[in-house]
């Protein structure tokens, strides 16, 4: 067998490899491209069981240097809770990847490379944020998550709701993602170390990162990636939103695994912040509202996808709440518990869409003798969802409210109140599993129901679809039944984020508080569907746009609208306003520089005892040439008269002895005279702009300013007592010293540009073949457009 | 564009020749001498412009220009990325010693920044030249 490391990485970086092959094949057909991805998601599920067994004793880790001087490290560390998280998503990939290869068998196959490498890549990710140690690492995974599940839901990028849903979604999460990072860093400041494992299993550390005044900082900037990542209130409203993605990506991304990631990362944080005056009061909170928000919410759609949204809202705002009453033992099993049940509804209305066309519950009905195979998958998953024993759904719930019993973070009244709260959402829930049920399966088929799907009426009968979620429901009914046998229990422990504390289940109702909240709220769930009709009427009454949304959607028009004002003002292509800025800004610029280093222009010595009469002359010239080219009334005679001071100036090189810049001024001059020769056609008509007094001020200003300036810097230059000054270039062993030394040229100047400074004129050699290339295909472009 | 005058192309057909000497042994001497590679590329791309000037623009449409500073620049990174793989710094220069010459291996550099002054100015003379017709 291989080393554990290796085998750690590799079980991360397959996806990626997958969705490498896939995506750089170019011309893999789909279903090609869709069984190298489960291949990936097998040798994956494969590699991580084989971790397994040593998870708990010695963790298999991965590290290499990534950022050693910021004590970054690529460190993939499988412990037993990383682990089976990462199992989760790569079964559940898996299982995912070979429904898709049915469900979306009729797609083109470059949408269909595309599809599976952002799957692919999204599963590498979240293998990746379950196996990553390092904050930093962490990070970026999280991102990558991010990024593939926009190009998952904007997979239909034709529909403008497919593309608008995509943005919100990664506009959220990305967001919530950036302040977590500031969070990460906060943390890894404090801590003195990115390496999650090591803050946790060191108590010192621990108590030194609670004991800071940035404790809280960080808390709640990396509690902000958490409750966006998992739709929690306020951000819960994209997770509806990112529906219309294709059905197994909502499965597998707003229903097993994306949106766990968040309760992924909390289960991470709470051996760090759990002390935290603030953890259980935020998630508590946060979570209890997202809870009865979601819950309440199924009651107002009508579409199968945002029932099942929404009620996902609700099962994370548990997990989060769990996470606040310290009963992160149990996360292990409420996570499976959620994945399971959901997944399976998720691929059913899949089916249940194929073979219809519609998820409008309105417009569903009676499928239970056409399809009862899926009726029975589905019925399963419901009972889940219900928390009906013997189903993992009633083992996890009756675990909720054991939590809610024992836990002592709460005061008796809030303790009351979040009862309420499982109670009215238990039922809620409860009622929405029933509303789903009995709208697609019982009754009577409405005849408006298309009879044929997309031309293959094979449906019912494709294993394919129908096996993974009858996969997902056997697993939910089989544990959920076996939930009391030690090994089950010791699975669940093992494999929570805090192991070593005693874990009881069981899938019989025994007496106790916690059954009798069960079954209160499921004869309120009852109630709830007796009298539905008046009470999703009374749900459609409510305003149809939570506030949340409308807040944010404000938000991100607002910025577009800032962006665009700004841009609008301040770059709007004008040449004269761009020069006219810069030129403003640069004497600003000189004078602050020149009163740093502590020089004025009273330390300008003039004599003008060398001045020569041809210097003479051609200053004089140069006035004229100058005055000339201001007052010119055509661009022809512009252009001559700027030419004219260009070669006055190079005049004055020449009396002054400089060959070097005479020669470039020269050649300089003269192609640009060319340049303006060859552009001056298309140049729109002149116009001398009728300007105001006062804009004629601000220009005289500026130019006076600008000229001032470069004089004194000129005149600083030339002063002597001021060349001893430390100065690159003069000073002992400067560049002009080196020139001849280690350039071996005399010419200095050229010996600095091509040796000494190779590496800036290296830059700026590549601006201008950049900007060469620009200019050829511009014009290129507009010639042949 | 339009026909020049026979006058322009009886001296150009000696100058532009000229021109492109001087360019050359003003590369060859900018390492003591004023000149070097960014002179001689703009002293080339003149010598071409006289030739757009006095011959039309057809024998420089076909050519490629812009690959010339692409060349000029692939020239210069490697004479910086070459010591590398000796195990020397990125753009550390010695001397060469070919044919009895004592070459400075920054003169490759040289090379390529002339290149691409002349692939660039070129490329702007012809893209711009084109649009009058």
């Amino acid at each position: 067998m291989i080393d554990p490391s290796l085998q750690v990485l590799l079980a991360s970086s397959l996806p990626f490899l997958a969705a490498l092959v896939v995506f750089a094949s170019g011309r893999m057909s789909g279903a090609a491209s869709g069984w190298t991805v489960l291949g990936a998601a097998i040798g994956s599920t494969i590699l991580l069981c084989s971790l397994v067994g040593d998870a708990a004793s010695v963790p298999a880790s991965f590290r290499a240097d990534w950022m050693p001087s910021l004590g970054v490290e690529f460190h993939l560390r499988a412990d037993p809770f990383a682990l089976y998280f990462a199992l989760l998503v790569v079964t559940i990939g898996g299982l995912v990847t070979l429904y898709s290869l049915s469900y979306l068998r009729d797609e083109p196959a470059s949408h269909l490379r595309r599809y599976y490498a952002s799957l692919a890549t999204f599963m590498g990710a979240m293998v990746g944020i379950a196996l990553a140690d390092d904050l930093i690492l962490l990070f970026v995974f999280w991102e990558m998550t991010s990024l593939s599940s926009f190009l998952l839901i904007g997979y239909r990028f034709e529909n403008a709701e497919a593309r608008s849903g995509a943005v919100r979604a990664l506009l959220v999460t990305s967001l919530g993602g950036l302040v977590m990072s500031v969070g990460f860093l906060l943390l890894a400041k404090i801590a003195g170390t990115f390496s999650i494992s090591t803050i946790a299993a060191n108590p010192r550390i621990v108590e030194q990162v609670l004991a800071s005044p940035l404790s809280s900082a960080a808390l709640i900037c990396i509690l902000c990636g958490a409750f966006t990542k998992s739709a929690q209130f306020p951000f819960h409203f994209w997770l509806p939103k990112a529906m219309v993605a294709p059905t197994p990506i909502s499965a597998y991304l707003h229903a097993a695994t994306m949106v766990k990631a968040g309760i992924f990362l909390l289960a991470r944080m709470d051996p760090v912040f759990g002390q935290s005056p603030l953890w259980a009061p935020i998630l508590v909170t946060v979570g209890g509202i997202s809870l009865l928000l979601g819950a309440w919410q199924t009651l107002r759609e009508h579409d199968l996808k945002a029932i099942l949204a929404r009620g996902t809202g609700a099962s994370l705002g548990a997990l989060v709440m769990m996470y606040g009453l310290g009963a992160a033992d149990q996360d292990a099993l409420q996570i499976l518990s959620h994945a399971l049940y959901k997944g399976s509804l998720f691929l059913v209305v899949g089916i249940v869409e194929h073979h219809t066309h519609t998820r409008d519950l309105r417009q569903l009905g009676g499928l239970r003798r056409e399809m009862p195979l899926t009726f029975a998958v589905f019925v399963v998953a419901a009972l889940s969802m219900a928390g009906i024993p013997p189903l993992l759904g009633f083992v996890a719930k009756e675990g909720l409210f054991v939590a809610l019993l024992e836990t002592d973070v709460l005061s008796p009244g809030g303790r009351a109140v979040l009862l309420a709260v499982a109670v009215a959402s238990g039922a809620l829930l409860a009622a929405a599993a029933w509303r789903m049920t009995a709208g697609i399966f019982l009754g009577s088929r409405p005849d408006a129901l298309s009879a044929q799907p997309h031309g293959h009426s094979t449906v019912q009968r494709d294993w394919i679809l129908l096996a993974p979620p009858a996969l997902l429901s056997a697993a939910a009914l089989t544990l959920g039944v076996l939930a009391a046998m030690p090994s089950i229990v010791q699975m669940f422990a093992d494999g929570s984020s805090r192991p070593d504390a005693a874990l009881h289940l069981s899938s019989i109702p025994h007496p106790g508080a916690a059954l009798a909240f069960s079954l209160t709220a499921l004869t309120l769930a009852g109630l709830l569907v007796a009298t539905r009709d008046r009470l999703s009427a009374f749900a459609d009454r409510l305003p149809v746009l939570p506030p949340a949304e409308r807040t944010w959607d404000a938000l991100v028009t607002g910025l577009m609208d800032l962006g665009s004002a700004y841009s609008s003002r301040w770059e709007n292509g004008s040449l004269r306003w761009y020069l006219g800025a810069t030129l403003a800004a640069l004497p600003l610029l000189i004078v602050h520089v020149l009163d740093s280093v502590g020089l004025s222009y009273r330390r300008i010595e003039i004599s003008l005892e060398d001045l020569s009469w041809q210097g003479l002359a051609c200053c004089t010239m140069l006035g004229v040439a100058t005055i000339a080219a201001v007052r010119a009334r055509t661009r022809l005679a512009a252009v001559i008269t700027t030419t004219i001071v260009g070669f006055l100036v190079a005049m004055i090189f020449m009396i002054y002895r400089s060959p070097d810049i005479l020669l470039t001024q020269i050649l300089i001059e003269t192609v640009s005279t060319i340049f303006l020769l060859l552009v001056l056609v298309h140049l729109p008509p002149f116009r001398l702009p009728d300007l105001s007094p006062i804009a004629r001020l601000v220009n005289g200003t500026v130019a006076t300013a600008v000229g001032a300036c470069a004089t004194i810097l000129l005149l600083l230059s030339m002063t002597p007592g001021l060349r001893e000054l430390d100065n690159i270039a003069t000073r002992p062993g400067g560049l002009l010293a080196r020139s001849l030394l280690d350039g071996g040229g005399s010419n200095a100047v050229n010996v600095i540009i091509v040796d000494l400074r190779a590496l800036d004129t290296t830059g700026e050699i590549t601006v201008l073949v950049v900007v060469g290339l620009c200019i050829y295909s511009l014009l290129r472009t507009r010639r042949t457009a | 564009m339009t026909a020049s005058s026979p006058i322009l192309r009886v001296v150009c057909s000696y100058s532009v020749p000229l021109t492109v000497l001087v360019a050359l042994r003003m590369f060859w001497q900018g390492h003591d001498l004023p000149g070097g590679g960014f002179i001689a590329g703009v002293l080339l791309a003149a010598a071409g412009a006289m030739a757009l000037l006095a011959y039309g623009m057809s024998w420089a449409v076909a050519r490629p220009w812009w690959k010339l500073s692409v060349v000029g620049l692939a020239i210069s990174l490697a004479n910086g990325i070459v010591p590398l793989s000796r195990g020397k710094a990125f753009m550390d220069n010695t001397f060469l010693d070919i044919a009895g010459l004592h070459l400075p291996t920054a003169v490759f550099f040289d090379l390529g920044v002339m290149l691409i002054v002349t692939g660039t100015l070129m490329t702007i003379f012809v893209e711009l030249g084109q649009e009058h017709d």
